[in-house]
């Protein structure tokens, strides 16, 4: 599995649509108003289906953990939300911290690890 | 050489860039380029302390809010330009700090600094990273990071050089320089 990290808008998708020759139908986005799908090669916009997770008081990595096969040999992406100051509200907090916990899961079982910074790849893993 | 500088806020961005930007000028003309238009009080003591910081620094001070190439204008030399950040928020809100963004702003100011690197013998830029927290942002402020995004990208592609500072720590993204 290839995992893609950083911030918004700084050009994560792209990274991954050229790097692995993607087309629309193989990029699952994710909502914080639905359940994550594991039936297509790239995951988008982890971030949000953690978000889903904290509204419906469910553990993202132990989702992501339960469905490893599936993704194993995947892309997924994910918004670095992690990094700055720690939000006054509880969901935004826990939001946050299950991102991260979940970000860290997919770092250790991942193949690969960059980190797109202004458009640019850094090598993690 | 042009060189993209970003980071985290009071993290040295400042200082580092004027360094480089001595150093590439070896003792040759060099302008700050400041795009800063302050408003209040605070405002006024943050440049006061920008001003002092690079005193003998053998800068020329150039005030430039908005149509950012016009430093080139009779100019030649190495320009550092702080920050592309005020830039973008002074084209963006040509009028006030509230009321409507100016859809062309993005645009102009990738063209202005584009010209920037393609005419100063030496350009450095200080831009700011701010892209990694956990905030459901309003969409005045998601259109305003995703347009300085957008500048970011841009500068990184044609800029030789890429550094983030990293509580003061040099990353290199691109390219490089012999500090």
């Amino acid at each position: 599995m290839d995992f893609i990290i950083g911030g918004a808008f700084q050009g994560k998708l792209e990274y991954a649509v050229k790097k692995h020759k993607l087309d629309d139908s193989d990029i699952f986005t994710c909502s914080e108003n639905a359940a994550v799908s594991f039936e297509r090669k790239c995951i988008y916009a982890v971030q949000e289906f953690t978000l889903y997770c904290v509204k419906n008081s469910l553990d993202a990595t132990e989702i992501f953990r339960n469905n490893r096969k599936k993704w194993k040999n995947g892309v997924i992406i994910c918004e670095d939300i992690f990094c700055g100051v720690v939000p006054l509200g509880a969901d935004m907090r826990a939001w946050r911290d299950m991102t991260g916990r979940l970000c860290a899961y997919l770092s250790s079982e991942a193949d690969s690890v960059e980190r797109i910074f202004c458009g640019l790849e850094q090598k993690l893993k | 050489m042009n060189v993209l500088i970003s980071g985290g806020c009071k993290n040295g961005k400042t200082s580092f860039a004027q360094d480089i930007a001595v150093k590439l000028s070896a003792g040759g003309k060099r302008y700050y380029v400041a795009t800063m238009i302050p408003y209040d009080e605070e405002d006024r003591k943050r440049i006061d302390l920008h001003i002092k910081d690079r005193a003998n620094m053998g800068f020329t001070t150039l005030e430039i809010g908005r149509d950012i190439s016009s430093c080139l204008y009779g100019t030649n030399g190495t320009f550092l330009v702080d920050s592309v950040t005020a830039l973008l928020l002074n084209e963006m809100f040509p009028s006030s700090h509230s009321g409507e963004a100016d859809e062309n702003a993005v645009k102009r100011c990738i063209e202005g600094l584009l010209k920037i690197t393609e005419k100063a013998e030496n350009a450095v830029f200080v831009t700011d990273y701010i892209y990694s927290d956990a905030i459901r942002y309003d969409s005045f402020t998601q259109n305003y990071r995703k347009s300085l995004a957008a500048i970011d990208k841009k500068l990184a592609e044609v800029c030789n050089t890429v550094i983030e500072l990293c509580a003061g720590n040099v990353i290199f993204h691109k390219g490089g320089i012999v500090l």
